[in-house]
């Protein structure tokens, strides 16, 4: 049974996350934007766009906060804040941390690859 | 974390955002209490300081409802993410089933998933029940091999067919069904975990 499965494609079960890494870089986002300090949902929408350029919509960010939340890769409190109504913070947990360091590696190598295949083309158009 | 339930929400007294917040609450139905109110509080939280900020109050409140979604996407997006996780943790058949059939609904690699789940599962049940008749109907239980047929299970003529396993009947069907059970849950865990849509852009 297993095989069948395998053979339909990559199968790296430890590692699942870097088949998704495309597909995974909201996540890895929103994860380095926690990076340095604990941050509740609209801060984080702002931290990605002013740092990246990266407009999410918030429909998406929040069941995606969640997920992490879930999976133990974020903690969260709800903390009383001036505006008169509270704010949920968001912080990375010891695997959170550990999540975002391995996929920033990752992801710093696949962009260099990439890069050096495209640097060709970029030369070309630069002349 | 301190308890969401005891903390007074901001007055925003905007019909719109209650509307919303109203059809959201009530697109959630299936998480607990606890998750609701949770979510409620942290999308009115984020409604409030949308506005804020703003100089014009009606647009802002206008803008983040749209960029918000439609109320029943974004209940369902909450649904997704939290059943999808839950299910490659668990090793509960039901929850796996449960998640697998919403997944079969979204497309091809879920209709697999399903098709695993139901002959793994399938065949997990039958070679249990046949365990349970053994007992009951002895000399028609077994696996019989006549006539170039191998059957698993009763058959209505055992004086015709050759019963292959005698006194090893059930401890071999008791590892066959144990055996589909636990791996069929595995493949499952493991569909769910590297295939399922984990996000819904």
């Amino acid at each position: 049974m297993y095989s069948a499965i395998n053979s339909n494609g990559n199968s790296d079960r430890g590692q699942h996350w870097e088949a998704q890494l495309r597909k995974g870089c909201l996540e890895m986002a929103i994860l380095a934007s926690l990076w340095q300090s604990r941050l509740y949902g609209l801060e984080v929408l702002r931290a990605l766009s002013e740092k990246s350029q990266l407009e999410i919509a918030e429909g998406t960010l929040y069941p995606i906060l969640s997920r992490l939340k879930a999976q133990g890769l974020l903690q969260s409190e709800w903390v009383e804040a001036e505006a008169g109504h509270p704010r949920k913070y968001y912080w990375l947990t010891p695997a959170g941390r550990r999540r975002a360091r391995e996929m920033a590696e990752a992801w710093n190598e696949f962009s260099t690859n990439l890069s050096a295949l495209m640097q060709p083309i970029l030369g070309v158009k630069q002349r | 974390m301190t308890n969401p339930v005891s903390i007074s929400a901001e007055p925003l007294t905007d019909a719109r955002v209650e509307s919303y917040l109203a059809q959201l609450d009530s697109a959630l139905r299936g998480l607990s209490t606890e998750e609701k109110q949770d979510i409620l509080l942290e999308i009115r939280s984020h409604i409030a300081d949308s506005v804020a900020a703003a100089r014009d109050r009606e647009a802002a409140v206008e803008r983040v409802i749209r960029l918000l979604g439609d109320p029943q996407e974004l209940a369902q997006r909450y649904k997704a993410e939290r059943m999808l996780t839950r299910a490659s943790r668990s090793f509960s058949p039901l929850l796996l089933l449960r998640t697998t059939w919403g997944w079969a609904k979204l497309g091809m690699k879920g209709m697999v998933a399903l098709f695993v789940a139901l002959f793994g599962y399938g065949v997990a049940l039958a070679l249990t029940i046949t365990l349970i008749l053994k007992p009951i109907m002895p000399s028609r239980v077994g696996v019989w091999w006549g006539h170039g047929d191998l059957n698993v299970g009763m058959v209505d003529h055992p004086e015709r067919m050759h019963e292959l396993l005698g006194q090893w009947y059930v401890p071999v069907i008791v590892v066959l069904a144990f055996g589909f059970a636990v791996g069929t849950t595995q493949a499952l865990r493991w569909l769910i975990r590297s295939r399922a849509p984990r996000q819904i852009y």
